[in-house]
């Protein structure tokens, strides 16, 4: 599927980043319901003076706790007034300002130690790395609120910038430990070693190298930061200890609301609501920004699409054949237009019989596999043709018939068995739970067959590897347990999408000869995907050049390797630097893929072909014989021509 | 002779163990390079092959000071590389990785990534900074309008493009390629490689070419050096080594490389590296070799030269050809 993704993000450029964004904040409502609500509350704190109907300190004694217009009091005071005759309406919107002020500053101070705590905490590590962090420790383990109210209640002023320091600075250790496990791994990337064999001193690596990485985890955090201020200094000017009166704060409001409950019961709910639509609405930004900045949601926005129903096939299955893969196409829908992956390829597989499918990233040959098990990653979905597996068209059958194929008779092998093995299992259990999955068979015979099939696979200690788990095992390992896996359930079809291509090469050969030997052993029909064409050259009967998501040619391996056809084909060969054969110099294909996206006329290739004719810009090409069971999409052997160039 | 550009000598690199990482124990420590000496000449390029866990990354980290040596010495252009001294090297000797993704940093442009050696050296007045950069592109295939884009916006290819430009910049005499066209398409990986080789020749570039690619490493490489557990265990004339392995294990990495139109005619070792028996003594490769004999339990064998500028660390080297060649039914299978 890494073709897939590899052709989504070739498309993507054709949008920019910011419309991308844009269109995610749009779809998530509740981000639009915080962002709004932040908006107003900001504005109403910047513009709280030319806003306020009052002066929120001028007291009329004549008037003290009028009920807010709604429960019978005057337009005069909307919000009613409270024990000393002041303008409700005017104390929130001051306290809002009041309360946003110093939250902000506070954030700021925290945050700006934190993060230059965690940056050269992170970089420099050692001595700096381990005083930071047990500074942090012992200040995450002290109550913090006990701190704030014994400072504050032995002063008797209470100045803004002492409210903030003591609110801000203990905030620093959340940054800083956030930053500096950001910094730790950014800073073994390539890139700041380059910049170190550049001769970029520390300095310049931390600022111009790590830092411009890092800082963007501060205003999500900053964000949930502020909101959780706000209540503590609420907090705080309740008990009395936030800025000194006369100035307005929630708190304060609150304070006094809860002595006057009994006569003007709005007192303290109003100053209460202030509070909880600020946090609330500042933590629904916070989330939803994350969200929409997490790279991991790519995908958001689409909804999943069943395939299609395709339409009716144009030709039934040969006969003889176990797969039969008949005008497949495949797209994905993405935020940049449609990407074809897959446009129309043709195939057949006999029992038992091995056929290579090669092709470069975005060739749409992992796709095509996906396609075939029926697990294409969403939102990709089959648009056309047909996929017959034994006369039984997997394009259109029904996902719990599906389920029962894969598995049991059709299976798959990734290029990462990793991520395919649970690590928290021996690879004895989950091999035993595999075999008795499918062959409903006891324990003890399960054990029996688990080991069989470890051996047939190579491994000489079938016994000791079954107790480790999948982390203690070397990749090579790891995928022959796979593959034992797999061939426990006796499947008739097997798709190895790159099985050997994150291994050693003697690893890969032992791998590949063990497997093609088993599958013959077996009558398995496979199918190896693989970027190599050498590998298809070793292993299999049969070849399929994939190119951007076309079928170059098709046919015997040996008849396409001694004599290529297609020009690609040709130009795959010669680009390979061979240790048996070494060039002098080796042959290259200029130019780029064409764009997945984006409708073609012509040939794929053509842009890149060097033997390149009209004709070939015009229509696509078809499928010319050139063997008895060996086509090429070229015009090169259009009838009238093939005569000419034939070799 | 002319003076070698760079001189490796008795080069070791251990890394602490980790509680439970993989890697040879002793005291505690895992020997990613142990006891290398090379000499890497002016405009030449020397490959270094290995599978994973042969140290070839680590040994090419540690050659740049990137990665500071345990022990052992490294020489650049006649003058001792120590911790405090390597002004030198970072100014003439680069390096470029595989990973394309990772090895540019994400949040500059091209602009400035290729600025960055030209102002942190002073090589051209500020002024100049800008036209530099464009030859630079241009020296690399690459058009000026790539200048503005981020890495994220390039394909791989165009990004180790990039790379190469930048190691460019400080104009070396030496540039490390540390797997450099691993992680790319073969038909984008025919045209790094042949841009990396004109630019050899148009600048007198000395390659140190690291990959696990025995066809890619042939394909760029006047002289090979094989790595097995951290150390030369062959080096010797590129054609050589390709066609007349001296070291059974070159002669197993050789049999192992899939072959377009042929049938294998070679001997297949066990792959994987014993992890659970740890050779103490005598040639650390006996245990997956074919031709292991009671001396090779005894005594390691030292690097000798067999034939001109050909090295083998086997007791064994001269016997390797008619041995190890013809087909012998030696089991292929194991952990």
């Amino acid at each position: 599927m890494s073709d897939a993704l590899a052709a989504v993000e070739h498309a993507a450029p054709s949008q920019t980043a910011a419309s991308r964004v844009g269109g995610r904040i749009l779809r998530s409502p509740l981000l639009l319901v915080g962002l709004v609500g932040t908006t107003l509350i900001v504005a109403a704190a910047i513009f709280a003076p030319l806003l306020a109907p009052a002066d929120p300190t001028a007291q009329d004694l004549a008037n003290i706790l009028a009920p807010p217009v709604w429960a019978g009091g005057t337009v005069d005071n909307v919000l009613g007034t409270d024990v000393l005759g002041r303008d409700v309406a005017s104390r929130l919107l001051y306290g809002a300002r009041n309360s946003l002020f110093v939250a902000f500053s506070a954030m700021l101070l925290g945050s700006s130690l934190g993060l230059i705590t965690g940056l050269l905490a992170g970089f420099f590590g050692g001595r700096v790395d381990s005083i930071l962090m047990r500074l942090g420790d012992v200040q995450l383990a002290f109550p913090f609120i006990l701190l704030a109210i014994a400072i504050l209640g032995v002063v008797a002023s209470r100045p803004a910038w002492l409210l903030i320091a003591v609110l801000g600075i203990p905030g620093w250790i959340v940054y800083a430990r956030v930053v500096r496990s950001r910094v730790l791994a950014e800073k073994e990337k390539d890139y700041v070693a380059a910049a170190t064999a550049l001769g970029a001193g520390p300095w310049r690596r931390l600022f111009r190298y790590v830092f411009p990485s890092v800082w963007q985890v501060v205003p999500v955090i900053a964000l949930l930061d502020v909101g959780f201020l706000i209540i503590m200094e609420s907090t705080l000017s309740f008990l009395g200890l936030g800025l000194a009166p006369p100035a307005a704060t929630w708190g304060g409001i609150l304070a006094d609301g809860r002595r006057n409950m009994v006569v003007s019961q709005w007192l303290p709910i109003l100053p209460g609501l202030a509070i909880l639509v600020t946090v609330l609405s500042i933590n629904l930004v916070g989330d939803g920004l994350a969200a929409v900045f997490d790279s991991r949601n790519v995908g958001g926005g689409f909804r999943r699409l069943r395939p299609k129903a395709p339409a009716a096939p144009s030709s039934e299955p040969g006969a003889g054949s176990l797969l039969a893969v008949r005008d497949l196409r495949v797209e994905f829908p993405t935020s940049g237009g449609r990407v074809k992956a897959v446009r129309g390829i043709d195939f057949e597989l006999a029992p038992g019989e091995t056929l290579g499918v090669v092709g470069e990233s975005g060739s749409g040959k992992s796709v095509t596999a996906a396609a075939v098990i029926q697990l294409l990653e969403p939102p990709g979905r089959i648009t056309e043709g047909a996929v017959f597996y034994d006369g039984e068209d997997l394009a259109r059958t029904s996902d719990r018939r599906m389920a029962s194929l894969r598995g049991q008779e059709i299976a798959m092998i990734f290029q990462n068995p990793a991520v395919s093995l649970n690590p928290v299992l021996t690879i004895g259990f989950q091999l035993r739970e595999a075999i008795r999955h499918v062959t409903k068979a006891s324990r003890r015979t399960a054990r029996d067959t688990a080991r069989e099939v470890l051996m047939a696979v190579g491994i000489e200690d079938p016994d000791r590897i079954s107790r480790q788990y999948p982390f203690q095992l070397s990749g090579g390992m790891n995928q022959r347990v796979m593959i034992a896996m797999v061939l426990a359930a006796r499947p008739r079809l097997l798709l190895a999408d790159e099985p050997t291509t994150a291994l050693d090469t003697t690893t890969q050969a032992q791998i590949l000869d063990r497997l093609v030997k088993l599958t013959e052993a077996e009558n398995i029909s496979l199918v190896l995907i693989t970027h190599d064409i050498a590998l298809v050259s070793e292993y299999a009967d049969r070849m399929l050049v994939l190119y951007a998501g076309e079928v170059c040619e098709y046919g015997p391996v040996r008849e396409i390797i001694s004599r290529p056809r297609h020009p690609y084909t040709r130009a795959l060969l010669e680009s390979v630097p061979r240790v048996e054969d070494p060039a002098d110099r080796l042959q290259v294909i200029a130019g780029d893929l064409p764009d997945p996206s984006e409708d073609r006329v012509g040939c794929p290739f053509a842009d890149r072909c060097p033997l390149v004719m009209e004709v070939c810009r015009e229509a696509a090409p078809p499928r010319y014989k050139v063997g008895p069971v060996h086509t090429a999409a070229c015009y090169l052997w259009a009838p009238e021509r093939a005569e000419a160039v034939a070799t | 002779m002319t003076r070698p550009l760079l001189e490796v000598r008795h080069l070791s690199k251990e890394f602490p163990l980790k509680k439970s990482g993989l890697g040879r124990r002793r005291g505690g420590v895992v020997r990613a390079v142990e006891d290398v000496s090379f000499d890497l000449y002016p405009g030449e390029t020397l490959g270094l092959v290995g599978e994973s866990g042969s140290g070839k990354s680590t040994l090419g980290r540690t050659v740049l000071f990137l990665v500071e040596p345990t022990s052992g010495d490294v020489v650049f252009d006649g003058e001792p590389v120590t911790t405090d001294n390597t002004a030198s090297l970072r100014r003439r000797a680069q390096i470029v990785f595989q990973d394309p993704y990772a090895s540019l940093p994400p949040k500059m442009r091209v602009r400035r990534i290729l600025a960055e050696p030209l102002l942190i050296h002073d090589i051209v007045p500020a002024s100049k900074v800008e036209d530099r950069v464009r030859s630079l592109l241009r020296d690399v295939g690459l058009s000026e309008e790539h200048s503005g884009s981020f890495p994220h916006q390039l394909s791989g290819g165009q990004r180790q493009r990039v790379s190469i430009a930048r190691a460019l910049a400080v104009e070396p005499s030496l540039v490390v390629a540390d797997e450099a066209v691993s992680a790319l398409d073969v038909s984008v990986q025919a045209q790094i490689l042949n841009l990396m080789k004109d630019l050899q020749t148009a600048r007198g570039l000395a390659y140190l070419f690291i990959s696990h690619d025995l066809g890619v490493v042939r394909y760029m490489s006047q002289r090979i050096a094989v790595l097995y557990l951290g150390r030369i265990v062959e080096v010797g004339p590129a054609a050589d080594i390709t066609s007349e392995p001296l070291h059974p294990y070159t002669s197993a990495l050789l049999a192992a490389v899939p072959k377009v139109a042929s049938e294998r005619t070679v001997v297949r070792i066990d792959s994987g590296t014993p992890l659970s028996t740890l050779v103490e003594t005598g040639c650390e490769f006996r245990l997956r070799c074919p031709m292991a004999q009671k001396i090779c339990e005894e005594e390691r064998p030292g690097l000798v030269e067999w034939a001109p500028g050909h090295q083998s660390a086997c007791h064994f080297a001269l016997e390797v050809p008619q041995r190890l060649r013809t087909s012998l039914p030696v089991a292929g299978g194991g952990s």
